[in-house]
């Protein structure tokens, strides 16, 4: 299946993309996706604990199972106001 | 609760916002908060912050904001204004009022709704150095 992938803030920036697509089994869960971006985007790893991931619009946790053509969001802690 | 969110580049119209207002006779108390944006982010100066939002994310996270408002105290109305883009030293990046009928609830509530918005809603900023 394959994953939309996006990058905000400086995530983007140590991804070097703003936007990628990520090809996975079926079943693969979103801690699954994080390894691979993390592998695929080396300078990310370093921040992976930190990471925030949503699904669509909601945040959602590692155990949370992809499925085709999800958007999947990372970023860094918010920072409004 | 009446709720109103607006995410813009514009700068922040205080007196225009203040125009607008709107509160029912059994209100009492009108909180608002202003957060401006400081000439300094740790120990260096800036010029301004660059805000940038994950913008549909961003609406949705206010709106279950504002529901769980709205579940937890007596507010009638919450206006929240986020600027983004760049947004200079002293100028306002945040303005939140909030209507209720006594000035706890008023205050509780726009605590509330900031200590969310830092935890929930995908809007970074990037200090823009001199």
């Amino acid at each position: 299946m394959r994953i939309n992938v996006t990058f905000w803030s400086y995530f983007r920036d140590h991804a070097g993309c703003s936007e990628t697509v990520v090809e996975l089994e079926t079943g693969a869960t979103l801690a699954k996706l994080h390894e691979i971006v993390c592998e695929q985007f080396p300078k990310l790893a370093g921040a992976r604990n930190s990471a925030l991931k949503a699904v669509g619009m909601e945040y959602e946790s590692d155990d949370f199972v992809l499925s085709d053509g999800d958007d999947v969001s990372f970023f860094p802690p918010v920072q409004g106001g | 609760m009446k709720t109103e969110l607006t995410i813009t580049t514009d700068p922040i119209d205080e007196p225009a916002l203040a125009k607008r207002r709107a509160m029912g006779d059994g209100m009492g108390a009108v909180v608002c908060f202003l957060g401006v944006v400081r000439g300094s982010e740790g120990d260096k100066t800036i010029t301004a912050i660059e805000y940038e939002a994950f913008e549909p994310m961003a609406r949705h996270q206010f709106g279950l904001l504002f529901d769980a408002l709205g579940q937890r105290l007596p507010v009638e109305s919450v206006r929240l204004v986020h600027r983004i883009g760049v947004v200079p030293v002293n100028e306002p990046s945040l303005w939140v009022e909030v209507i209720a009928p006594h000035r706890a609830e008023a205050f509780d509530a726009c605590q509330f709704l900031i200590d969310g918005m830092k935890q929930k809603v995908p809007i970074w900023k990037k200090p823009l150095p001199v």
